[in-house]
């Protein structure tokens, strides 16, 4: 889980060009978007959606299911863990 | 001063008929033209889309296009503005005949030629012949001048993109080209084809419904995207009245608003979309209760049809009219939309019906309830039109119903706000004739717009920073190819905002905010800019990644990028800039047709400040593309790229305060004889002290065009620009940067640039300096 948790981290740093963050300064449960946390918004969300296709085999039918998913890495890990194909 | 703005012609073309009549009787039965796919090849064969069920081979017969091939939206495009003509009476023998009146085009489209580029961009990028006939096809001037070359005729042709409210805002400057007395009649509309691009980039934003649409419907779950071609001929009342022209309609006011909140999505309460319909109302000198009808943007989407309603209801507050989305029919049509759409709006007014929303069953929170039946409860006099694009470019039409406009009646103009406080200034006949686009600055008279000045100007380009001495001691770039001098961005731009913006988005912010601050102006009231192709850095990848590895997981920030307007928007939303807002794709002229509007707004009354650039990149795979098409041949110049923004305004014979030079006249001329060319710069040589420099945008290839100018000219000094800046689409904006600094310098006086496309398309804009 810790390993998959800073993977995700990685690929978020890069898929989203985050440049001046490294995985260490993503907070495992601080959340993703919105201003409180990294100031991610719906373009990035669907970036997301994306890794999450190509890189897990996860396919979202609607966009919306996003938000639930995306709350914090931790969310995201496990959701992954739970659905993934690949 | 024309009193009012007619419609005397009106085309339409898409999944739901090939004519008006046809188009009528699909809304009237209530018969969809959104099915599966059967002309465009996809591998999304599950996606309904609104396709016009003939080919190109069948629409290229039907129109006798013969033998050259065409992109389909010109080919869509010359369907719908042929049926226009013919109607406005204004098509002899296939050809059009403005019987002595200036006539414009204003062209709408965001596709342009992509469905030509997707099919050979692999091809293209290895070499193969042919491309040299093609390349040309791809940006949204090749469509505009493929539909203008098919009729000739026009005197003034440009080509709006601001996606999906591209027709509507071609409108809108028809309107101001009109009213401004440029010209009698402007043919303006959009056209826009299906292509798997812009199907995979609205895939990739997750927006598309695997059924049909159902616009303000609970139920809704996206788009269906559609395909076709509306215009309508726009015309002066004098000029309708002079030729006994049938008047279907007035466009009696018109706006155009920025939502300033996402590039993609509409904010909650819809303050662009609000700010539009009530610029439309107050212009019109019309309240909420006039309005019969709207024909909402009502895309299908959830985002924007709660967007939508809550502008509907801040607008009409609890008695919004009769209002329906007609994208259930066609689809979402895109750049055509708002042409398709306002002839829809006529068809209402002539038929006195309402076109039912199809798919609505029932209503979610906040929503409004759309048309469910097409009778009309009180004549229809006013219809409101809407449409709105990515970047929150909303712009709302408002069409009225008229008289008998025959010769000898009385033209019956609604008395707007508008036209009311109109500047009665004189735009200088006997010194710019007819046909053409010239802004001339009279003489000064207290309290109107009398001078236009750039206030201030800043670029990126091969030249980081242009040198003070430039004039006598040019750093020329050497090399076949030559990209731009980037700053440090973390200089200008905060990492985490500009994260996935694209090369051509950070120099067109960073110019655009170093000539608001230099000015001390962050609020200008437009943003007018230009692009000859937008971001290609993400158009290529958006492409390459869909021809070679399928489509399917293409990213939808390079679809968002690749989008012309992008960068307008980008402006606006980063300054929270809610004015007007428009994008000109036009090729080398984009720049040009981006300061006709900024000024043709400020003679109007309409803007008095307004942010005017020019930004194009050259990526290395561009530039491949150019060259191996043999479009690089015979340059001596480098090819390049650049961004530059200047700000302008108006003043009122006083000069604003460290300006830089004022712009004393800008000349666009269409296929001009020889005669034209050398009143043109005769007049210009003979006013306020002619020019003692002339900047000119030869590159070697194009040598022989100028020569016949610059004989005509015959003045010792002139500079070719593009020694400087490379040959790019932006050059000509550069040039004008470099111009403006060389003034405010004190290093000439006043400066004539020219510009030119084919030797077909020129351009003279004259700079002065402020010193006594």
């Amino acid at each position: 889980m810790e390993e998959l948790k800073n993977e995700l981290k990685l690929k978020i740093i890069d898929v989203l060009n985050l440049v001046d963050l490294k995985a260490e300064d993503i907070v495992d449960d601080a959340p993703l978007f919105g201003d409180l946390g990294l100031g991610l918004d719906s373009i990035d969300a669907l970036e997301l959606i994306l890794l999450m296709e190509k890189d897990y085999g996860i396919k979202l039918k609607d966009a919306s299911e996003g938000k639930a998913i995306f709350q914090s890495i931790n969310v995201m890990a496990d959701y992954i863990m739970k659905n993934r194909t690949r | 001063m024309p009193r009012s703005v007619l419609i005397t012609g009106a085309g339409v073309i898409s999944a739901i008929g090939t004519s008006k009549g046809e188009t009528f009787r699909s809304l009237t039965e209530e018969r969809s033209g959104v099915s599966f796919l059967s002309v465009l090849r996809t591998e999304h064969s599950d996606l309904p889309c609104g396709e016009v069920q003939m080919s190109n081979e069948e629409i290229s017969e039907a129109l006798g296009v013969g033998g050259g091939i065409a992109s389909r939206a010109a080919l869509l495009g010359i369907w719908a503005a042929k049926e226009a003509l013919i109607q406005a009476g204004l098509l002899i023998d296939g050809g059009m005949d403005p019987s002595g009146r200036r006539v414009a085009f204003i062209n709408a489209t965001t596709v342009g030629g992509m469905d030509i580029t997707e099919k050979h961009w692999l091809e293209y990028l290895e070499g193969r012949e042919g491309s040299s006939r093609l390349v040309p096809l791809h940006d949204c001037r090749g469509c505009t001048m493929q539909i203008a070359d098919y009729f000739g005729g026009f005197s003034y042709i440009s080509t709006v993109s601001t996606a999906c409210s591209s027709a509507a805002n071609a409108i809108i400057m028809a309107a101001s080209l009109i009213l401004s007395g440029n010209f009698d009649i402007v043919v303006a509309g959009g056209t826009e084809s299906l292509t798997r691009y812009h199907l995979n980039g609205f895939n990739s934003l997750m927006i598309l419904d695997s059924e049909r649409c159902r616009p303000f419907d609970a139920s809704r779950a996206g788009l269906n995207l559609g395909e076709g071609a509306g215009y309508l001929v726009l015309e002066s009342s004098d000029s309708a009245a002079g030729r006994g022209a049938s008047v279907l309609a007035e466009l009696s006011g018109w706006g155009n608003a920025c939502d300033a909140f996402h590039q993609t999505a509409s904010s909650d309460d819809g303050e662009g979309a609000f700010r539009a319909m009530e610029e439309a109302l107050s212009s019109a000198g019309l309240t909420p209760v006039d309005i019969g009808y709207i024909n909402a943007h009502g895309t299908g989407t959830p985002n924007n049809d709660a967007s939508e309603s809550a502008a509907l209801r801040r607008v009409f507050g609890d008695e919004v009219p009769p209002v329906s989305s007609t994208k259930a029919y066609t689809g979402h049509t895109t750049s055509a939309s708002g042409g398709i759409e306002a002839v829809i709006c006529l068809l209402a007014l002539e038929n006195q019906f309402l076109p039912v929303n199809l798919g609505f069953s029932e209503a979610f929170e906040g929503g409004i309830v759309p048309v469910t039946g097409s009778e009309v409860s009180a004549p229809l006099k006013h219809v409101l039109c809407n449409s709105f694009g990515f970047g929150g470019n909303d712009s709302s039409l408002l069409i009225s119903a008229v008289g008998d406009y025959g010769p000898g009646s009385a033209v019956r103009g609604v008395s707007g706000s508008l036209r009311s406080s109109l500047p009665s200034f004189r735009m200088g006949p006997s010194l710019f004739g007819r046909g053409r686009t010239t802004i001339d600055t009279p003489d000064s008279t207290p309290g109107i717009a009398t001078g236009i000045y750039i206030l201030s100007a800043s670029q990126i380009s091969a030249q980081e920073p242009l040198s003070e001495d430039w004039i006598d001691n040019p750093e020329i770039p050497e090399g076949k190819y030559v990209r731009a001098k980037d700053p440090q961005w973390r200089d200008h731009l905060n990492p985490m905002l500009s994260r996935r913006m694209g090369m051509l988005m950070k120099r067109t912010l960073v110019t655009s905010l170093a000539a608001m601050d230099a000015a001390g102006n962050r609020q200008p009231d437009a943003i007018i800019t230009g692009t000859g192709l937008g971001c290609m850095e993400s158009t290529e990848r958006f492409l390459r990644k869909m021809l070679t590895e399928g489509e399917s997981l293409l990213s939808p920030t390079d679809f968002m990028q690749s989008t012309h307007n992008t960068l307008s928007s980008l402006i606006a939303i980063q300054t929270g800039n809610h004015g007007y807002n428009c994008t000109w794709s036009h090729g080398n002229m984009s720049f040009e047709s981006a300061l006709v509007d900024a000024v043709v707004r400020m003679r109007l009354g309409q803007t008095g400040t307004a942010l005017v650039g020019c930004h194009d990149e050259c990526t290395p795979d561009t530039f491949k593309v150019l060259e191996n098409a043999g479009l690089t041949d015979g340059l001596n110049v480098p090819c390049s790229e650049g961004s530059a923004a200047l700000l302008i305004s108006s003043g009122t014979g006083v000069a604003p305060e460290g300006a830089l030079c004022g712009i004393a006249g800008l000349t666009v001329l269409e296929n001009p004889t020889d005669t034209q060319l050398k009143e043109t710069v005769g007049l210009l040589s003979a006013k306020d002290g002619g020019f003692d420099l002339v900047m000119t945008g030869e590159n070697g290839r194009n040598a022989r065009a100028y020569d016949r100018v610059l004989d005509m000219i015959g003045v010792g000094g002139t500079f070719r620009y593009k020694a400087l800046f490379g040959e790019s689409m932006a050059a000509s904006a550069l040039g004008t940067y470099a111009a403006a600094k060389l003034i405010a310098r004190g290093q000439a006086r006043n400066v004539l640039l020219v510009n030119q496309f084919e030797g077909k398309t020129w351009s003279f804009t004259l700079l002065k300096t402020l010193a006594r």
